[in-house]
Formats: structure tokens, sequence, C-alpha cells
């Protein structure tokens, strides 16, 4: 008993020292005659299929004057095609047992449903039906105007620091050369409201074709039976003249910004310092992921344990990722909220402090080793479900070019040395390249 | 009504308005279906195998294997929910959570959290109302050092006195950051509202973080973290028997009876309806809760809850989704659920919507609530919402670490042996009237808690013709009706800045001069009168004259004048707080004019909307202001917030000169418009140009 015990022990702890992997995506593509491209990934480790659509289309494609439109987009796309009456489209999927949503990034637009796998056929009909005749009325315009604004008020307007850094964040970049990132997703509302519903359908032509969109199947189905409903339901779907291309040349270093603003949904006094970096396919992006990690990803990292712990100056202080991945200039925000009773200034002194450190002295191989296992794990834990693993073939695809990148991805973040981590510091992580905001409660009265 | 509003209508009344393109179908094939294709059959539902074990301390073992991915996810879960916090020491459990990671065994705070997060893992632990859980996850490499931290922090924390300062000062910072979230100011209320003095509705304060010491944390952790009534749940690429050896070793002498279950006092009953207002200055939004206490999970009623629940508002095709969104567009989101406690759960609705429509939106819910209790659900929508929860069904057990979340709710709610694997036909088996009784007992619209945390100065009128409104602050202290007044007007205007003078306009349609405003303001009668004249080609015809205090109290507003050839006419006089007259204006879309009675309240700050240009060298502009205004619309007798934002600084050029302005937005009203401000005093308006429409008033001198 004892041996077995000691030899199970043995198999626990064992396994190699080598890095684990994630398990490898299969993934099959092709393109439909019309330009729909399309990559399957079948599982069946579970009874659920992913059906995912990602359209070439974000707020980088919006002009000035139009801002804000590719999200009232998305919300128009659930409002019902020649097939699929108002709010059939939540009901279907709802009474499938399955979710769905929607998003748009700077970027990209996604739509998915995630379903039991008996109703794959649902999820790509009802993707099909509102790519070829989605109902563009002024009724729906005028109800998802409102419901955008609703969202407006509820994630920006009624929170602390949220509309404030959405407000700011646009500043960073520049606004006759790149206008495309220039402004927020969520858009002027004079924009909304000025929006007519010959813009929109003009928009849906642009740009909700299959030639400027990608369908990912995930999980549970069989893969002939899966190409047969996509030719059957997307295979007419007419292809459009492809949209402009889209134009930034945004420049790094193009001086320090900084402004203290007013929330007055806040309690306590924040500072939020954003970086211009590179693009998601760029050489020194994965450098600065990990960069983000050990500076300001988890309890161990140098701002929470030097601003929150020690100095004990802040409730919390960490990097974030606000953007999502981009193909033009992304931003890096380092956030820290200051504790009752202190100065957001000594607040701010402290994280730039740390963030000097690093780029004059570098950080050590614990600490890299530490950031790559995390980034590691992270897209290991979330292979298991469906929907992620097709949001991943997607990103492989938009961002890195390639959708099988999807399996080689990592090996770009496993080359990293601490040698890169401290030139990219160095590089984007200064003064010249950053807009801080302090953003301070009203006063008390 | 400003000129420009009634010109924007009539430039709209001539455009030819493509209403709706919609792609055509060039040659639809025969096989493109129509409807949407019927549903393959549905596979069994298999629900994975789970292993059990009891280990010889008592602590019960459950392992869910996944050969899916190399990782392994651990929880262990203690009743020591805030449920157990001691009385005057709320966020104790709390805190005993966010201390076992902070020291433990010969390990400080630092040394755990480079070990775990040093191999990409995680460790951490957190309460609800029942349980207090520690979590953590690792590849399958490091699952040796997962059950090594995670033995420490349980049976072996230091509480170190420097750590619990600094979670202290945290905590503190935490409730301060609260007050600003209003979802979370809303549930703090709600919870007091239908738990009362049961511990359910506890939660930490500053007094009671305050007062908790680091004795109160060894006591609650000595007295409730014990392995017999403790449940582990493994996850992942594991085996049972490698689950049992790892914990067996990592565990090894660790023993403890089982915790005392703590007395549960009952909850208030339900008496009528009062809605708890809390005043919420400046709150663009109402948070709406609706709901009262249900019943415990292992009450059979919660599988006709669910479907009942279903219906309703669990979701974007439920009732009140369907209303309050799609129908009113009122909200971005309106839902209600069941929410489990293992002592006695509760039924809520909430919303978000938005100030104006507070009333309409509480009445629409309350009514939605009392429908399913009264009425029969259609056979159709029971079906469906079966359905629905039947298919959804794969989709809660899609990875090992969500199958094993499922476990443990049925291990530490004490719910049936075979719960899940029956839970499909126990769901098929709910009628429309299993359904509706299960709406009766668990919904009562007439005796709920209601709490609307929104800006009181605004909605308090409307709340009070629903039910009696009882008024706090967000730190719960009482306020009463008078103290929602507005102080001084919303307004923060530099009083001393507006001085008599006269401006004159052009107005460009399409680049070409089309009419002329011209204004005047005059001190009159000991406060100051606005009179201002527009001529709009044949169109519009109009003179306003506008009176109001030195404290800038508006005393009336009166405006005559012609639209297309038909009469309009304005003659309102403010007094008392509240605006009577008359106003016969020309209504959208089509021009025709209206006669209406104007009898409404005028909150105290609130301006004529014809005064808004009028008072623009008195605010105080500069770069990334917000500028809030109260607007009382004189044609309408309506209340809208308007609000103007300065986007920037831009040099313009009228025929009066050129001049350095500031770019404003003004939202928030019918017309969204730019506005080009003068940056120096007495700063007033170089040009307005609005949204959308290809009009332009530009200053002449």
């Amino acid at each position: 008993m004892r041996v077995a015990q000691a030899l199970l022990a043995l198999a626990v702890i064992s396994a190699s020292a080598l890095a684990q992997e994630p398990g490898k995506v299969a993934v099959e593509s092709y393109t439909l005659a019309n330009g729909l491209k399309v990559h399957l990934v079948e599982d069946h480790s579970s009874q659920v299929v992913a059906v995912d659509v990602w359209y070439d289309v974000g707020a980088r494609n919006e002009r000035a004057g139009r801002t804000g439109f590719a999200h009232l987009f998305e919300h128009m796309m659930f409002q019902g095609s020649a097939n699929v009456k108002k709010a059939e489209h939540f009901q279907f999927v709802e009474k499938a047992g399955g979710f769905l949503n929607g998003s748009t990034t700077i970027d990209r637009t996604n739509y998915f449903e995630v379903l039991p796998s008996n109703r794959l056929n649902l999820g790509l009909w009802l993707e099909s039906d509102r790519m070829r005749s989605l109902a563009i009325t002024q009724p729906n315009l005028d109800n998802q105007r409102e419901a955008v604004k609703e969202e407006r008020r509820m994630r920006m307007d009624n929170q602390p620091y949220i509309g404030v850094v959405i407000d700011s964040i646009a500043s960073l970049y520049d606004r006759d050369k790149c206008f495309a990132y220039a402004h927020s997703v969520i858009g002027s509302m004079n924009d909304l409201n000025a929006a007519k519903v010959e813009d929109v359908a003009a928009f849906f032509k642009l740009y909700y074709a299959p030639n400027n969109a990608s369908l990912v199947v995930a999980g549970d189905f069989e893969p002939a039976e899966a190409k047969k409903l996509i030719e059957q339901y997307f295979a007419d779907v007419p292809r459009v003249p492809a949209p402009p291309k889209v134009n930034c040349e945004q420049a790094f270093n193009t001086g320090a910004l900084r402004r203290t603003v007013t929330d007055k949904n806040a309690t306590l006094a924040a500072s939020v310092a954003f970086f211009r970096v590179p693009e998601e396919a760029h050489e020194d992006h994965p450098a600065v992921e990990l960069l983000s990690n050990i500076l300001g990803q988890g309890e161990s990292s140098r701002l929470n344990r030097a601003v929150v712990r020690e100095a004990k100056a802040a409730a919390a202080a960490q990097t974030l990722g606000l953007y999502g991945p981009t193909r033009g200039p992304n931003a890096l925000a380092v956030l820290a909220i200051a504790n009752q009773g202190v100065a957001v200034d000594s607040v701010e002194k402290l994280v730039a402090a740390q963030i000097q450190r690093i780029a004059a002295e570098g950080v050590t191989e614990a600490e890299l080793s530490k950031a790559k296992n995390s980034f590691r794990s992270s897209k290991i834990m979330e292979r298991e479900s469906a929907l992620n693993v097709a949001e991943s073939v997607h990103y492989a695809e938009t961002f890195l070019g390639d959708p099988l990148k999807v399996n080689t991805d990592l090996a770009r973040y496993g080359a990293v040395t601490v040698a890169d981590i401290k030139r990219v510091a160095a590089k984007y992580l200064q003064t010249a390249n950053s807009l801080v905001l302090m953003i301070v409660p009203p006063e008390a009265k | 009504m400003h000129p420009l509003t009634s010109m924007r209508a009539r430039a709209l009344g001539l455009a030819p308005f493509v209403l709706l393109v919609v792609l055509p179908l060039a040659s639809v094939r025969a096989q493109y279906p129509t409807t949407p294709p019927a549903a393959t059959p549905i596979k069994a539902a298999v629900f994975p195998p789970f292993q059990e074990a009891t280990l010889a301390n008592g602590l019960r073992v459950v392992v869910v294997q996944s050969k899916k991915q190399p990782v392994v996810a651990v929880s262990l879960a203690f009743p020591a929910g805030a449920f157990y916090d001691p009385a005057g020491r709320s966020g104790t459990a709390e805190m005993v959570a966010g201390m076992l990671t902070k020291g433990a065994g010969t390990r400080t705070a630092d040394q755990i959290s480079d070990a775990i997060e040093g191999v990409g893992g995680s460790i951490s632990a957190g309460v609800d109302a029942d349980f207090l859980s520690v979590r953590t996850a690792v590849l399958t490499n490091d699952t040796k050092l997962a059950f090594d931290l995670l033995a420490d922090v349980v049976i072996r924390p230091t509480f170190p006195e420097k750590e619990l300062e600094l979670l202290r000062t945290q905590s503190l910072s935490g409730l301060q950051l609260e007050q600003s979230q209003p979802s979370a100011i809303a549930d703090r209320f709600f919870r007091k509202g239908i738990y009362g003095d049961h511990p359910y509705a506890r939660k930490a304060d500053p007094a009671s973080v305050k007062a908790i010491t680091r004795d109160d944390l060894l006591k609650f952790h000595k007295a409730r973290l014990r392995p017999n009534g403790a449940l582990l749940v493994v996850s992942g690429d594991i085996t049972l028997a490698q689950v049992k050896l790892l914990a067996s070793a990592a565990f090894a002498g660790w023993t403890g009876a089982a915790p005392a279950a703590a007395a549960i006092k009952e909850p208030p009953t339900g008496k009528a309806t009062e809605i708890l207002l809390v005043h919420r200055a400046g709150s663009v939004q109402s948070n709406i809760l609706v709901g009262n206490t249900s019943w415990a999970p292992t009450n059979p009623r919660s599988f006709a809850g669910t479907v009942m629940n279903k219906v309703l508002g669990d979701g974007a095709s439920g009732r009140l989704f369907m209303t309050l969104r799609e129908a009113k567009s009122w909200t971005y989101g309106a839902y209600s659920a069941f929410e489990r406690r293992k002592g006695l759960g509760y039924f809520v609705a909430n919303t978000e919507v938005r100030t104006a429509v507070t009333d309409s939106a509480l009445v629409e819910l309350l009514a939605q609530l009392k429908r399913v209790t009264v009425e029969p659900i259609p056979d159709a929508e029971i079906d469906a919402s079966k359905n629905s929860i039947a298919g959804a069904f794969p989709l809660k057990i899609e990875s090992s670490a969500q199958v094993a979340a499922q476990v443990a709710a049925v291990k530490l709610y004490d719910l049936p042996a075979a719960y899940l694997q029956t839970y499909r036909q126990r769901i098929a088996a709910v009628t429309s009237a299993t359904a509706q009784a299960a709406a009766v007992a668990g919904i009562h619209p007439d005796k709920a808690v209601i709490v609307v945390v929104g800006d009181g100065t605004k909605i308090y009128e409307g709340l009070k013709k629903i039910a009696t409104v009882r008024i706090v602050a967000p730190d719960g202290s009482a306020l009463k009706p008078e103290d929602l007044v507005v102080k001084g007007g919303s307004l923060d205007i530099a009083r001393d800045q507006i001085v008599a003078t006269s401006d004159s306009f052009a107005v460009m349609f399409q680049g070409n001069a089309l009419g002329y405003q011209r204004s005047s303001l005059v001190k009159a009668d000991g406060g100051w009168l606005l009179t201002e004249d527009s001529q709009i080609a044949t169109v519009v015809q109009q003179h306003t004259e506008v009176r109001f205090t030195e404290n800038f109290v508006m005393l009336s507003a009166k405006q005559t004048g012609k639209q297309a050839g038909k009469d309009v006419k304005i003659d309102v006089a403010y007094a008392g707080g509240r605006a009577k007259g008359t106003a016969a204006t020309p209504q959208p879309p089509a021009g025709d004019v209206k006669s209406t009675i104007i009898d409404a309240e005028v909150p105290a700050g609130a301006v004529d909307d014809n005064l808004i240009t009028t008072l623009l060298p008195a605010m105080k502009f500069s770069a990334g202001a917000k500028i809030p205004v109260t607007v009382f619309q004189s044609g309408k007798g309506t209340t809208i917030t308007m609000t103007l934002s300065v986007i920037g600084e831009e040099e313009v050029k009228v025929p009066a000169g050129t001049f350095a302005t500031w770019k404003v937005e003004m939202a928030g009203g019918e017309q969204p418009s730019t506005l080009y401000v003068e940056k120096a005093a007495p700063h007033r308006l170089v040009k307005l140009a609005i949204a959308g429409a290809p009009v332009e008033l530009v200053r002449i001198r």
C-alpha cells in the first residue's frame, strides 16, 4: 500500500519540467465563392456548439460626424431580418436554451450563438438571415438609439471613472492623422442623434457582406453536416465591393498630456496613465503584454507590492487593457485608486516611480517566468469553452493574419527575454508617450 | 420654443424621406428556409460522472475528471459566510477570507503570492451569504503546490497585525468606492429591506470594519473553518485516487467537529408596499429593485419557480426585457431572479432606467409582476421556457469547472442526491398551474420591498403617486421631501457676469442667409427682461419675452408669431415652483399647431428654454467642463436636463469677426447642437450649429 501510494504521488508530481501547452486546436478552413471565410473546429467533449461571426468593422471604420455607428449597428443586428421578426432572434436562441451576444470594439464586431449541439442549424440560419436581409427601419433605429443611450448612461455616465476615461482616451491619438483610433466606440451622442436610416443602410451595405466576414463553428458537430448547412444558408448572399481601407499614421512619443478632471460619480480620487503601444502583430507586443502583467497584474505585481501594500497609498493599482486587441495603435492603461485621505498626486508619483524603475533597471528572470506562466495558463484555461476556442481562431485570423496561429502564437511570448522587457518599458512607458488623467471627486460641500 | 427648432422640423418635413432599405434577395435558392430550421433530436442529457469520498477527518470530497486540458481547479467551501458574522461585527467572514492568503504556516503574504503566481496559478478566498470558499487553479504540473498552499491558508493562517491594518484600510476605501456605485447602493438597501434584522441583511459598514479585531478573526476561523461540514471539490485532469493522496498528505492532522448551525431568525413579514427612495443627487439613471423573500433552495416549488421566472424576467426574451427595453426603450435591461440562500432565498426584479421615466418604469414593472401572479401563463410560453431550460443544461456543464460548481451547489444547499440527474424531468413536469402557484407563493407585488436609487429632486413627485415614499441619503440617514430642493439653483453660474447686452445673428440655411435673430437683455422691474425677435424666410416669425429675477428665478415667458402660416403662442407664468399658462406650438412631424394647457412643477434652478444662450456669459467654461442645465420647456410644460460639454477650442470666423471660442456640445434636448462661445469675457455666443441639419446661427455684430 505504501509503495502504491508513493508511486501515485510520484505520478502526480512527476510530470516533465517542460512547460505545459494547451491542447491543439484542429482548424479546417475554406472560403465560399462569395468570399465568406469559414473555420470549423470539431470537438465532441461536450454537447455544446458555438457559431461565431466576426465582421471586419469597428469604430476604426467610422469617420468624424458619424461616430458610434459600428456599435449602434450591432444593436440593429438584433432587430430582425426578412424571416426573423423583431426580438425573435433573442427568442429563438433562448428557447433553444442557448445564449447569444454581440460586441463592438475599435477593430471588429462579433456576433455569436452558443447552443446545445442539436441546434447548430438555428445558429447558422439566424446569422445568414441577418447577413442577407437585415430590417433597417426608422422605428428600429429610434428604439436602438435609445437603448444605446441607456447603455451609455448605465455603463459610463452613472459610474465612477469610466465615463471620464472613455471621454479622454481618444485624445491619446491624432484626430487628423488617425481618426480611426481617436474616438470612442460608444461615439458621440450628437452623432447618434443625427444618424438617419439611410446612413445606417449605407453602413450595412458597405460592411455587412460575406466577403467582409468570417464564420467559426466550434464544438460538438459533424463537419459534413455543418458544411452542407453553411452552403445552403450562406452561399447565395451576394458579395459587395471591398470597403475602404483604414488609414492611421500614429506616431509615438508625441509629447506628454496631463489633465485633472472632476468626476461627479467618484468618491475616491484616481490616477490613470495611458501609454501608446503598438498593434497586436507587432514584434514588441508580446513583451508589452508580459510587461503589463509584471507591472500591474496579480498580488505579486510591482504596483500592488509597492503602491498598495508597502506605501498603503492606493486601494488598487493595476494595469488595464481598455481597447482590446487592435491592428492599429493601442494603449496600455495604469489605474491607481487613492486610499481615503491620500493625495492623488502622491499616488501618481509612486506609480510613475515603479514604471521608471522597470525602464531603468529591468525585471528579474523570476518575474518574467511568472508572467509567461500566467499568460500560458490563462490561454490553456480558456480552451475549455467552445466559444473561447472560436474567438481564439478569429483573433489569430484578424490580428495575426492566420487562423492557424491559434496554435503557435504562444511561442512569441515564450521567446521574450528580460532585455526585451527593459527595452519596451524604456521605449513605450515614457512620459512623452503618455496621457495622465487625475480624476478627482467633486469637492465636498 | 426656439425658432431653430421649428426651422429644423420644417427642413425635415420638406425633404423626402427614404424609410426602408432592404437588400434584394438576389436569386433566392429554393432551399433557403424562410422559417427557422427544426431542431434535430436533442441528445440525451448525460451528466458527466463524478466521484465522491469522505476523508477520515470528515472532509467531503468530490472529483470531476476531465482530460481536455492540463488544468486542475480546487475549491474548498465552509459554512462560514456573512450569515455567521457576529452581531456588530458585520464583515468578519469577509475579513477572515481576505486574511487567509496574507500569511499562513511559515509563508508570508508575499511568499504565498510569489509561489502561486510564479507558476501562473491563482489562489483566492471569498464569501457569500452562506459560505466561505477558497479557490485555487493551476496547471496539472503544479497540483501539489496548490494543495500545500490550500492546506496552509485554511488550517494555519497567521493573521499578521500589519496585514490586518492594510486590509482594514482597503476595506474602508472599498466601502467608500461602493458609495459611488448605484447598483451596490441599491442592493444594500434592498437586502436590508427584505431581511430586516435577519443575518442575511448584514453587510460590512465603516463602523463594523473599524471594530473588528484580530481576536474576532481567530475566533471565527477556529469556530467555522473545520474539515467536518466542509466540501472539497476538484475538477480537471486528475483522478479521485490522486486527490485523496494529495489531500490526505496536505490536510494531515487537521481535525474538528462540524461547526454549530446557527439559529435562523424569521425575516420581517411584508407590509404594504412602500418605496424607499435613495436620493443620489445628479444620478442620470434610476436603479430600481423590487422583491421579497421567497423560499429555501430545497423547496420543491423552485422548479416551477424557475420556469415561471424564465417567462417573467430571466433573459432577453422575458416579459420584463420585452416591455421595458424592447417596447418602451426605457432601459438597457430588465430582469428578475430567484436568488438562493440556504435558509431563505429571495425574489428580485431589477432595472436601471433613465431618470425621466422612473415612475412609468416602476408602474410597468409592478404590473408585470402582478400579471404573472393573477393571469395564467399561456401554455406556449410555458413550453418555450421549459425547452429553453432543458436546452441550456448542456451549456451549464460544458467545462469541468462548471460541472464541479453544479455538483458543489447540490451538496452545499442540501439538494436531493439525484437533483442534477433528474433536473430535466422535474422541469418538464411543470404546468401553467404549478407555475402560477409558484408565482403566487414567490412574488408579492402588493407588499414587496421597492428600492429606487436616483435623483430625488427629479423622481420624488412621480414616485409618490405610486406609493408612500420614504427618502434616505446613500448613507442611510433620513431625508424629508423639502431636503430634495436644489439649493440656490442647479446651475452653477457666475451671476455677476450677466450684463445688459444686445446681439444680432444671421440664420444660415445651407450657407445662405435666410433670416435673422436679434435679442436684447435689459434690467426691468428689479430683474431682467430678454426680448428676442426672429424671422426665418417666410417660415418663422416670432417675438419672445422672458422675465426673470436677479437670482434667476423664472417669472414669465411669452411668445407670439407665425410658423408656416400658423399662429403660435406661448404665455406662461412661473410662481411657487409651478408654471401655468397656455401654449400653441407646432408638433412634429407635420407641424400641426396644438394647444396645450401648461400646469407643471418647475424644479428649483430650472431655466426657461428660451434663455439658454442668454446665460452663456455666466457659465463656467473650461477645458473638458460639463455643465448640466435644468431646462423648463415652456412650450411643452416639461423639464429636461441638458448638458453643455466643452469638447475643444476653435477659432471661428463669422461676419462679426474672428473669435477664439470654446466648442461646446449641447445635448439632452430634442436638437443636439454645437455652440461656439467666445473665450474672452463676456463669453457671448459666436455661432450655433444644429447637428444633422444645414442650419446655423452666426453672429453679425
